[in-house]
């Protein structure tokens, strides 16, 4: 199948800092390709290298044939952007945002106008077009953000975070407007740190730790890769982890300590779990879980973290920070 | 690139005139500005003074005086009508660096991005948002003028269309020129806090060592050294020529001297600007 995306050996350095580490990757037309890690992993630059916003350290890639670094006006014509940040102007109406995009790309009135009706049709939004984008909930932000990426019609789409702040039942909205899209043959590449968006989505994810790809795969390939179930304990007292650890190696069990609590890998866990009871008579635990297969389990597996990883900033308080900039 | 520059300047102008309070607070400034600096500081009334013991016809002489000298140095009797035309070129510095605090701002904001994955050209960025501060200023120096005329300020009696238009050409200048500087500072610029250390730096210093408020000839010598080459004063002295008359050995090497700043600083603020959107 026709590749859409080509990315090769790309890398990105800041001051000797390594933010992208060369990462390699295609995406097939019409394909939704996630790049799925934590805060700090490197997809945000790695998609700003593809979009042409920052030249790469090393490495090169093309999207429809054209080369990122050689070919960057030619690349901007084919691609559709949605940044993590909410760009739309406040004081204009949705309209004016969208409208004003749709000139950008060199569209004449009629067109834009025409356009611009479209693309705030598709993403639900025509209703509310002649407000204020001051009175837009989050999730109506969201979209207006991917409408005003859609006014010239790209083949590629990228996503950066597109639900990073929403309430579950907009980003539920959300995704069902990544959907549509999908259905309509845009190819789609879309940063996330959270898992389920990942899984419900992609059709391939790509996990990213430390600026690079740890692995590649459909969803199901990936879960595939975890064999059976993980059960998680938690003491009391965290200065008992490597007490419990050992308790439960000495039983036959692999364990391994992953941010505050032991992760048992086990066939089934309903069958373990009485033994595991047992074994850790004596000892105080907080708290005990079973967690089925999923791209969570696959990350902690691949890189021993998780995907919130808790030396993290939170990217909320933040985002509000800047909210309140904007007010 | 013409037609992206013309999307984004109709948009900061959208932006502007969408945005109520700002667009308010812009127009309400300039009138406490020429009413507190102009009316308060009337040097009239100095000349109306009473002082008891002293021959009503000394009084009249002594008036007529001091008058001969205000108009003299002022070039009109009114110290309003001096500061109100100064003000003209004071507000196209202050405008030109408000102007400038949008870039820094749709950078933190993210709206940079967006035009930066535009295929436009970068320069229509740096042009459009230079426009959109002439524009800004040409719509509030009409209006600074007009609040000018109904508080008193009294123009040349031969007054015409030309020397109206000269006015407004003079500020254009000085915006272009300045507006170029700030804005190409700007994008090399992301926290506003600095942004405004720099207005605060710049703007008070460049109004006061220029003739917007006084004249040059009651500056001390390095003063007027100073307010020679500040562009304000010829931008003010041009203005003043041409609104109320007062007399300008040589227009002409004002005007001559505005346009070569102009364009030597919008050299300089392109390339800065070039240069702060490389990567984003």
């Amino acid at each position: 199948m026709e590749e859409v995306v080509k990315a090769g050996g790309l890398v990105k350095e800041f001051n000797g800092f390594r933010a992208v580490d060369g990462v390699s990757f295609s995406i097939r037309r019409g394909e939704l390709f996630s790049l799925l890690g934590p805060n700090g992993a490197g997809k945000t630059t790695t998609i700003k290298m593809l979009s042409t916003l920052l030249t790469p350290t090393s490495g090169d890639a093309y999207v429809e044939g054209y080369s990122v670094t050689r070919e960057p006006g030619k690349v901007r014509r084919v691609i559709g952007l949605v940044p993590q940040d909410l760009t739309a102007d406040d004081e204009m109406t949705g309209w004016d945002n969208v409208y004003i995009q749709a000139r950008l790309y060199g569209l004449s009135r009629g067109e834009a106008q025409a356009r611009a009706r479209e693309v705030l049709e598709l993403m639900g939004l025509w209703d509310a077009a002649r407000r204020r984008v001051g009175t837009y909930s989050g999730g109506m932000r969201r979209r207006l953000e991917i409408a005003m990426s859609l006014v010239h019609e790209p083949s590629v789409l990228f996503l950066d975070e597109p639900t990073l702040g929403l309430d579950v039942q907009s980003r539920r909205g959300l995704w069902r407007v990544v959907e549509e899209l999908k259905r309509r043959g845009v190819t789609i590449l879309l940063t996330t740190h959270y898992m389920e968006e990942a899984e419900a989505l992609s059709d391939r994810v790509a996990i990213m730790h430390r600026g690079r790809i740890v692995e590649v795969g459909s969803p199901e390939e990936l879960k595939a890769r975890v064999r059976g179930e993980t059960i998680y304990v938690e003491p009391l007292d965290p200065g008992e982890l490597e007490r419990v650890k050992n308790i439960l190696e000495e039983n036959g069990l692999e364990a391994h300590v992953i941010e505050g609590r032991v992760a048992l890998r086990v066939e089934r866990a309903d069958t373990v779990l009485p033994q595991v009871a047992s074994a850790l008579q004596g000892v105080r635990v907080k708290s005990m879980s079973i967690a089925k297969p999923s791209l969570e389990e696959v990350f902690i597996q691949l890189t021993g973290e998780t995907l919130s990883g808790e030396e993290h900033v939170d990217p909320f308080s933040f985002r509000r920070m800047i909210r309140s900039v904007r007010r | 690139m013409l037609s992206a520059t013309l999307v984004l300047t109709w948009r900061e102008v959208v932006k502007w005139v969408r945005r109520r309070p700002v667009l308010v607070m812009s127009l309400v400034t300039p009138i406490f500005w020429i009413a507190l600096f102009g009316k308060s500081y009337n040097l009239l009334n100095l000349v109306q003074l009473q002082v008891q013991g002293v021959p009503q016809v000394v009084l009249e002489q002594v008036r007529s005086l001091l008058s001969q000298a205000v108009e003299k140095i002022f070039g009109t009797t009114d110290y309003f009508t001096y500061v109100a035309t100064g003000m003209l070129a004071v507000f196209a510095l202050f405008q030109s660096m408000f102007g400038a605090v949008g870039v820094v701002f749709e950078r933190r904001i993210g709206y940079l991005t967006r035009l930066l994955v535009a295929p436009i050209p970068r320069s229509s960025i740096f042009f459009s948002k230079v426009l959109g501060s002439m524009f800004r200023i040409s719509v509030l120096s009409l209006v600074l003028f007009t609040i000018g005329l109904l508080m008193g300020m009294q123009l040349k009696p031969s007054i015409g269309p030309a020397d109206l238009l000269g006015t407004w050409g003079a500020i254009m200048l000085l915006s272009l020129g300045l507006s170029s500087l700030f804005t190409g500072m700007a994008f090399n610029i992301t926290n506003q806090e600095v942004l405004f250390a720099i207005a605060n730096l710049v703007n008070l210093p460049l109004m006061f060592s220029s003739s917007a408020l006084f004249p040059l000839d009651q500056m001390p010598s390095w003063l007027q050294t100073v307010a020679r080459v500040n562009p304000i004063s010829h931008t003010a002295d041009l203005v003043r020529y041409l609104l109320i008359g007062k007399p300008l050995p040589e227009p002409l090497a004002s005007v001559a001297y505005l346009m070569a700043l102009s364009l030597v600083l919008l050299g300089i603020g392109y390339l800065a600007a070039q240069r702060g959107m490389r990567e984003a």
